[in-house]
């Protein structure tokens, strides 16, 4: 009972806005504290928390967080993202709605890199909406594709979000296991999550373009051509090769060596990070300010990540203490509907969180605690993963509370009406909300793929 | 006073960008451990320096961070508040959250760490980096404490002062 109590404690104290980290290590102190005074608190699990740090430290699954970081960066600091939409929007800028299919396929090549959601949507923000909305787009078709497609990063691979995601559940799997008496338990790996996320991803694209398709059919006002005086420069062909090959061959890099088993995860990050470095440098981009903003940025965002998953760690050693994981199991096993219940309740629980809070706090916090009970029941852990990214990132599309709306907005000019933000994103919701029973009725469009490449 | 606070964050920032470079060190050797398998080669204690490198750098750079104010925050209500009541929020948060929480991860941590360095603990992997690699990783529990609850007061100290000047 505390520890449902400490759970619904430091969600409201978190909205006080101080950073999560801390938030979450400090009341989870406090509540311990206070029950070890009250004599309900065995002070011993306190005393393995050095022992979980160091384990945080030299968990070697980790390490590709700061690598992908860096390639992100490095990325967006040469300016390869504007390269990219320049051309594509060229290459299709003639059709209708080319423009949107073109920020739709920016956002599926380069948001994967940094995963934090803010970052990217403003990302595509500033650079796709001004250009749309001076082309004549309808305000609400151009934010709801922007919000959608500046969220895709967290599913598409290489995306940091997968990275966390299957660490955890990696180490929920054997616990749900060990816990069923299979002393041998079977693993699951980043790799597996990154694979098995490659089909519903492009089916998530496939859809978006769809949509934008018919709706330049329906409605052809909405998504303006472009006009007829800009007709593509004569060496179109080869900007285009300059422009999306290198960030393309980059990628495929990446993710074939995973696929091949040429390298682990950890690794094949480390050369998509010299691939960017290198490609920075060809492009006459780096410097040595450049490359300090680099490592700078890299440091503040993983010390951001790892700081909440050692607050999350202490939040979590506290609420077993208080009996939280048998509590939480009760209440997941007595479910009318067995798994598809207990699924449909964290689904929707995870849902209504992702409104106030981030994929990082979900992952390390949330899943934790459930993770081990629905594998237990015999759920595939890669597609349990796939189905909490996208319904995810279905929640921080959804309006009124959608993460990505509260960040778009930020920078979208007051002439766009909030309103209006919410109706185009609307269709967007609608999609993935397809897409999650599409992956609910057949899961073998997870499992599949990581099966044939595992064997 | 503010003069003070400014040189104990200026410790931190150096230290943050000092150990930021180690990102770069880490892409570089990871790339060469890929390349070395290639030619059958490979050693253990490097895989494992790149790991302690990531440790060091997320975790003193956690102070450098909260310097920068880039820990992560729920900001739905916090970004519309006032400057005094995020100021509040801030010097609270310091006080009840970061000073007790470094207090106890210093004082819990220090016997783990001596009792590493008694015993001259070694890498848990044959092969891996020798003595004293591990008990100077440990180390970095208590120094991230120290080092956050040193930012954490000036945190505090900083907003508490706002509080009091912009009392009308």
């Amino acid at each position: 009972m505390m520890a449902l109590v400490m759970f619904l404690a430091v969600i409201a104290i978190m909205l006080a806005g101080f950073p999560v980290a801390f938030t979450l290590a400090g009341t989870a102190l406090l509540f311990a504290l206070g029950g070890t005074a009250a004599g309900v608190f065995d002070p011993a699990f306190l005393g393995t928390m050095p022992n979980r740090l160091f384990g945080i430290m030299g968990n070697e699954t980790l390490v590709a967080v700061p690598l992908f970081v860096f390639m992100g960066i490095t990325l967006e600091r040469a300016r390869i993202a504007e390269d990219l939409l320049d051309t594509l929007s060229l290459l299709f800028g003639k059709q209708r709605g080319g423009l949107a299919i073109a920020v739709t396929l920016v956002g599926m090549l380069l948001a994967a890199s940094t995963g934090i959601v803010g970052a990217t949507v403003v990302t595509m923000g500033l650079l796709s909406l001004p250009t749309m909305l001076k082309r004549g787009y309808d305000p609400a078709v151009a934010t709801g594709i922007i919000s959608a497609s500046g969220t895709l990063g967290q599913i598409i691979p290489p995306s940091i979000i997968l990275v966390l995601l299957g660490d955890v559940l990696g180490s929920a799997y054997q616990q749900a296991q060990l816990g069923q008496g299979i002393f041998n338990p079977k693993t699951v790996s980043v790799g597996d999550l990154f694979i098995g996320a490659l089909i519903p991803g492009l089916l998530l694209v496939a859809l978006y373009i769809g949509w934008l398709l018919i709706l330049a059919w329906l409605r052809p006002a909405s998504m303006p051509p472009g006009r007829l005086e800009d007709s593509p420069p004569a060496d179109l062909g080869s900007r285009v090769l300059r422009a999306l090959l290198p960030p393309l061959l980059l990628i495929v890099a990446v993710l074939g060596s995973i696929i091949t088993g040429f390298a682990t995860p950890t690794e094949a990050a480390a050369v998509g990070a010299a691939g960017a470095l290198t490609l920075a440098a060809i492009r006459g981009q780096l410097n040595r300010s450049r490359l300090t903003e680099i490592v700078r940025g890299t440091t503040r965002i993983s010390s951001m990540v790892f700081l909440i998953l050692i607050g999350a760690s202490l939040f979590s050693l506290v609420f077993r203490g208080y009996g939280g994981d048998d509590v939480v199991r009760d209440l997941l096993t007595g479910l009318p509907g067995g798994v598809i219940g207990a699924v449909l309740v964290v689904m929707l629980v995870m849902f209504l969180l992702g409104f106030v809070l981030d994929f990082i706090e979900i992952t390390f916090v949330v899943v934790p605690i459930v993770g081990p009970v629905l594998l237990a029941m015999g759920l595939d852990p890669v597609w349990l993963g796939i189905m909490i990214a996208i319904n995810l990132q279905t929640s921080f599309l959804t309006p009124p509370f959608g993460f990505a709306l509260f960040y778009l907005r930020g920078v979208a000019p007051p002439e766009v009406s909030t309103l209006a933000m919410y109706r185009g994103v609307i269709p967007f919701v609608i999609i993935q909300l397809l897409t999650l029973l599409l992956l609910a009725v057949w899961p073998a469009m997870v499992t599949w793929l990581p099966g044939v490449v595992y064997g | 006073m503010e003069r003070l606070l400014t040189q104990l964050e200026r410790v931190n920032l150096f230290i943050g960008r000092s150990v930021a470079w180690l990102t770069l060190l880490m892409v570089l050797v990871t790339f060469a451990i890929v390349v070395l398998r290639r030619l059958d080669l490979g050693w253990i204690w490097l895989q494992e320096s790149v790991t302690f490198m990531h440790a060091a750098v997320f975790m003193l750079g956690a102070a450098y961070t909260l310097a920068k104010e880039e820990h992560v925050r729920v900001d739905v209500f916090y970004r519309g508040a006032s400057l005094r009541r995020r100021a509040l929020i801030d010097a609270m948060g310091a006080l009840l959250f970061i000073l007790p929480v470094t207090t106890f991860l210093c004082w819990q941590s220090l016997d783990y760490v001596s009792a590493a360095w008694e015993i001259r603990e070694g890498s848990r992997d044959a092969g891996g980096l020798a003595y004293p690699a591990v008990p100077l990783v440990k180390s970095l529990i208590p120094l991230t404490a120290v080092l956050l609850g040193i930012q954490g007061i000036v945190m505090f100290l900083r907003n508490v002062m706002l509080l009091m000047r912009t009392r009308s």
